[in-house]
């Protein structure tokens, strides 16, 4: 019934718009105006003069409404470069795009049909046109220029520290499993052939490499203050994408091809917290958790390549402690992955040890879709 | 029919006998041949636009039922079970369905109506008409090409309607999602899949077919003393978008092609060490990014196929309705061509952060600002046509001016996207979306709309109704951006996220999403408007004034246009013109000069006058 009446609504309010539509057209008709668009012309002139300055004005703003909403500045040093090229970026683009979509309604308006009755015949003017040319083309060359060399400085392996933290992030569906070495530095080796990778062991960890004992997975990605990451990405099933809105950070985990990003973290999150207090919309009260947003701010990981239905599920907390004192105690309380077997058998039994994720984003999932957890992360 | 009608005075050029001819002695076209299977360039393009503007709704009714679980991720919609049965239980759309929604929103808005029903619709309407031919080079291939499209159609339709749903993993269908049939890791993978798959094949065949015939006509089947810099910007625009797609098309299709040995014949083209619920496949050596470089060579050039049609329809548009040539028409021509060029060779910008050698991007970075170059031309030179007009502001006019609007805005922002070091954060997120919908989506729409309202006429001897028209594109502009510009405030929101709640980050934009989703309802309800308007107006809109009527046909220029379509009959017959094909003696932007509205192409020069170059 509900349905019926909708249907007979819209129904309805189309017959209205066709038959005001057609009265406007017997009307011009009779009055023998049907093709002069004169009058037309100009009203329609002053809509579009009246839309580009409603269009500037909502610009104004939806910058003051949602900016302060934004992801807020780089936690990292590379993003404060890129962050910054984009503002150089967007610096040019806004007085182009002022310029020209001023200029597009103001001569709609402007020489409308009403005000402006005799068109001027002008076909071209060269060196106009190689002005226009080359004034663009100057500026991208600009903007290249800078661009790569900021690309270049990211990406430059020769120049990173070899100390970095190094941490081993390897996604499937859909969660993240992060590996660090424990406190040797070292990863254990991983085998990749089907006696090694199980189950139970998805790597394809190698138990008879002593460096594997004391690696760890970890729940959270942890990361120092000021001391270079090199994350070292991997995927099991499909494409994910590791990204860290925050540190300006994305790398796509490629199944069959290792990829890392290399970056440092410029503040921990305590100190982004203190940052964020500064600000007035931060500090307003998050309803859902009835404190200042700042308060629960924290750094996030999620995927950003569609990887199937729970894309929006692959979440992990990250978090930037402020020295290497404060990760090492973390480090302790961690538990190695490897569990050295019971019997008097040696440790070359490769499926020794249980080397599931500890962790399982999807269960984030659950509490806010209302989705049973395992209906989600069974296959 | 009498096919000796008198030609007009400035009317020359050879006869075409077979045409003129033909109706005594050939049978009479049964309904069949007339309306079906019909090769006449007129009605191939009617049913290109019907079929175009048919998937057009479907993909809008999509973008809506995605933009309701968007808008109000924590609401149920019972309406939505009753429709969708098992995809929306509880009035819930599920997560899986939610994917397929935009996987086949992006494959039918892009593939099926701005390129199918775009340049379908244009350049079969438009070449044999504005280069003076009685039709295309080969009618029968130019039919077969509709009923491949057709035949893509029904097997992309179908696809809804098998137990596992439609392809879900993206419309850019990267393995290894799409790469294995295995429907626990991707529902859509099934066969769905196969079905896009085969879908994609007929309508890259379809696709082919057109291209061909377009480049062979306009290259071939020019009337006398067409020559190529006398041919309007439509014209030049159809051919090089024809070329891009014969030269791009067929990377697809081979990327596909291997897809479907992975997915069927167990091959590993794009599959290496797959661990699935920690077994390891069998596939080695294969490389999920080489899909990517497959698919980019088309799908940028793809971009460009969708936007230069709607640029030449703009460009004509707005010469006409200013009464003005358009400026600069050789740096036009000039940067049709560069923006072909360049589009192939710009494909890793959309793969920055796949893992590419960070060398190899830089070259990418480089030609992808280039290409900025002649699409900043082109909006310099739009302007420039509009300065100093005699503006009338008809419904494809305001269409035209939303075109270049829309352009330029989302054109800009591409200069950020192709930046690769800020690409490092806007990549998949909706500041992605926000682009490739304004430059891409809404000003080819534009273009499109544009292009309706202006050759209705041509189509069906009446014109579509003003006032819906005007109502039809202020909503759509207002709308459009309303939709689409406060999203680039959300750069870092991942896209195709069924929800953000799991995510503190993402979390903050709630009523935004609710504010675009309630104008995205808006603007589709205004696109009914138009259909409306458009069914409507082909039975009662306002007929074409007739300014002279010769034997058994009438004439009239609706929109005083210089270019040959509107020197035909205003009755659509076969072959176009009724006594001898028109000839042409100048370029086609003679607006008011030497005192006169407007010359007609087919108008010999008068004595002493220079002929434009
Ligand atoms: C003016 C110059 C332009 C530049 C520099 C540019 C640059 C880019 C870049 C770098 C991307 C990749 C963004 C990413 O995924 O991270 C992109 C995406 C895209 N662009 Fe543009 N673009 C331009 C114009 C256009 C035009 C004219 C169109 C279409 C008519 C277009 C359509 C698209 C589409 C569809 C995508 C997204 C595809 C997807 O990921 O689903 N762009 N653009
Ligand atoms: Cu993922
Ligand atoms: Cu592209």
């Amino acid at each position: 019934m509900l349905a019926f009446v909708t249907f007979a609504l819209i129904v309805l309010f189309f017959t209205v718009l066709v038959l005001i539509g057609k009265t406007n057209e017997l009307s011009e008709d009779i009055a023998g105006k049907g093709m002069n668009y004169d009058a037309k012309s100009k009203w329609n002139g002053y809509m579009l003069l009246g839309f580009v300055i409603a269009f500037f004005i909502s610009i104004v703003y939806q910058v003051k409404l949602l900016a302060p909403i934004m992801i807020p500045k780089s936690a990292s040093y590379h993003g404060e470069k890129t962050d910054n090229l984009f503002y150089v970026t967007l610096f040019f683009m806004t007085i182009v795009f002022i310029l020209t979509q001023f200029a597009l309604f103001y001569f709609a308006y402007r020489y409308n049909q009403s005000k402006n009755k005799k068109a001027y015949f002008y076909s071209h003017n060269n060196k106009l046109e190689v002005i226009w040319t080359v004034i663009p083309a100057i500026v991208l060359a600009v903007l290249v220029v800078m661009g790569m060399r900021v690309w270049f400085q990211i990406f430059d392996v020769e120049s990173r520290d070899k100390n970095a933290l190094v941490v081993e992030v390897t996604a499937k569906q859909f969660q993240w499993m992060a590996r660090y070495p424990g406190a040797d530095g070292k990863f254990g080796h991983r085998i990749l052939d089907t006696a090694h990778i199980t189950p139970t062991n998805e790597l394809g960890i190698d138990w008879t490499d002593p460096n594997s004992h004391d690696d760890f997975w970890s729940d959270k990605l942890v990361f120092i203050k000021g001391k270079p990451v090199l994350v070292k990405l991997g995927a099991l099933d499909v494409i994910h994408s590791f990204y860290l809105p925050h540190f300006r950070v994305k790398m796509d985990c490629v199944p069959g091809i290792p990829t890392q990003f290399y970056f440092t973290p410029k503040y921990t999150t305590e100190e982004m917290r203190d940052y964020l207090k500064t600000l007035p919309w931060w500090n307003t009260i998050n309803p859902e958790t009835g404190e200042p947003r700042w308060k629960t701010f924290k750094y996030e990981l999620a995927c950003t390549e569609i990887c199937g239905r729970s894309h929006y599920g692959m979440q992990k907390e990250v978090v930037v402690v402020k020295d290497q004192a404060e990760y090492d105690e973390w480090m302790k309380k961690q538990s190695p992955i490897y569990v050295a077997p019971k019997a008097e058998g040696t440790a070359t039994d490769s499926t020794a040890a249980p080397a599931t994720a500890a962790t399982d984003s999807t269960s984030k999932e659950t509490a806010k879709t209302g989705k049973p957890v395992a209906e989600l992360v069974k296959k | 029919m009498s096919a000796h009608t008198t030609t007009t005075a400035d009317v020359h050029g050879h006869v075409d006998t077979d045409h003129i001819h033909g109706h005594d002695h050939h049978h009479e076209p049964t309904w069949m041949e007339t309306y079906i299977f019909s090769t006449d360039h007129k009605t191939i393009a009617k049913q290109f636009l019907i079929t175009g503007m048919f998937w057009g709704i479907v993909g809008g009714l999509l973008s809506v039922l995605f933009r309701l679980q968007l808008g109000w991720p924590n609401d149920t919609f019972p309406f939505l079970e009753t429709f969708l049965g098992k995809w929306a239980e509880g009035g819930k759309i599920s997560n899986e369905f939610y994917l397929a929604m935009v996987t086949m929103h992006g494959t039918i808005l892009v593939f099926f109506v701005l390129t199918g029903g775009l340049s379908g619709t244009f350049a079969n309407l438009l070449i044999p008409y504005q280069i003076g031919a009685r039709d295309m080079a080969s009618g029968f291939i130019n039919m077969l090409s509709y009923w491949f499209f057709f035949a893509a159609s029904i097997v992309l339709f179908t696809s809804f309607f098998v137990q596992t749903g439609p392809a879900s993993g993206g419309w850019t269908a990267y393995p290894p999602l799409n790469g294995m049939r295995d429907i626990a890791i991707n529902k859509g993978s099934g066969l769905g899949f196969d079905l896009w798959a085969l879908a994609m094949t007929f309508f890259i065949i379809s696709s082919l077919l057109g291209g061909l015939n377009y480049v062979a006509t306009i290259l071939n089947l020019r009337t006398k003393g067409m020559g190529m810099m006398k041919l309007p910007l439509t014209i030049w625009a159809f051919m090089f978008t024809a070329i891009l797609g014969i030269l791009s098309f067929p990377a697809l299709l081979a990327g596909v092609a291997l897809l479907e040995f992975d997915r069927l014949l167990g091959t590993s083209f794009y599959l290496n060490m797959i661990v699935v619920n920690g077994h390891l496949l069998d596939y080695r050596g294969g490389s999920p990014i080489l899909f990517q470089h497959l698919f980019w060579f088309l799908g940028h050039p793809e971009v460009y196929i969708i936007i230069l049609p709607a640029m030449g329809i703009v460009s004509e548009v707005l010469s006409v309705h200013s009464r003005k040539p358009i400026f600069g028409y050789r740096a036009m021509v000039v940067s049709i061509m560069a923006i072909v060029v360049i589009s192939f060779l710009v494909w890793a910008h959309h793969m920055f952060v796949t893992g590419l050698n960070p060398n190899l991007a830089a070259v990418f970075v480089l030609f992808t600002l280039l290409i900025a170059v002649p699409s900043a031309i082109k909006v310099f030179n739009w302007i420039g046509t509009i300065w100093k007009g005699s503006i009338r502001l008809t419904v494809p006019m305001l269409f035209a001016i939303g075109f270049v609007s829309m352009f330029i805005s989302g054109g800009l922002t591409g200069l950020m996207l192709g930046n690769s070091p800020i690409d490092i954060q806007l990549h998949d997120t909706y500041f992605v979306v926000a682009h490739f919908h304004i430059v891409m989506g809404v000003a080819a729409f534009f273009g499109m709309f544009a292009g309706v309202y202006h050759w209705f006429p041509r189509f069906y001897g009446r014109f579509m109704n003003d006032t819906l028209g005007y109502i039809h594109f202020y909503v759509t502009l207002i709308g459009g951006y309303a939709i689409f510009f406060p999203m680039h405030f959300m750069t870092g929101l991942p896209r195709r996220y069924y929800t953000f709640a799991n995510f503190e980050t993402f979390n903050n934009f709630n009523f935004l999403t609710q504010f675009i989703s309630v104008a995205a309802i808006v603007v589709f309800l205004a696109q009914l408007i138009f259909v409306v308007n458009f069914f409507y107006s082909i039975f009662k809109g306002r007929k074409v004034d007739v300014e002279r009527t010769e034997g058994e046909h009438t004439y009239g220029n609706p929109w005083e246009g210089t270019t040959l379509e509107w020197t035909a009959p205003i009755e659509r017959i076969h072959g176009n013109w009724a006594g001898e094909i028109p000839s042409v003696y100048r370029w086609p932007y003679d607006y008011s000069v030497n005192d006169k509205p407007y010359i007609s192409q087919n108008t010999p020069l008068a004595p002493g006058e220079v002929e434009h170059t």
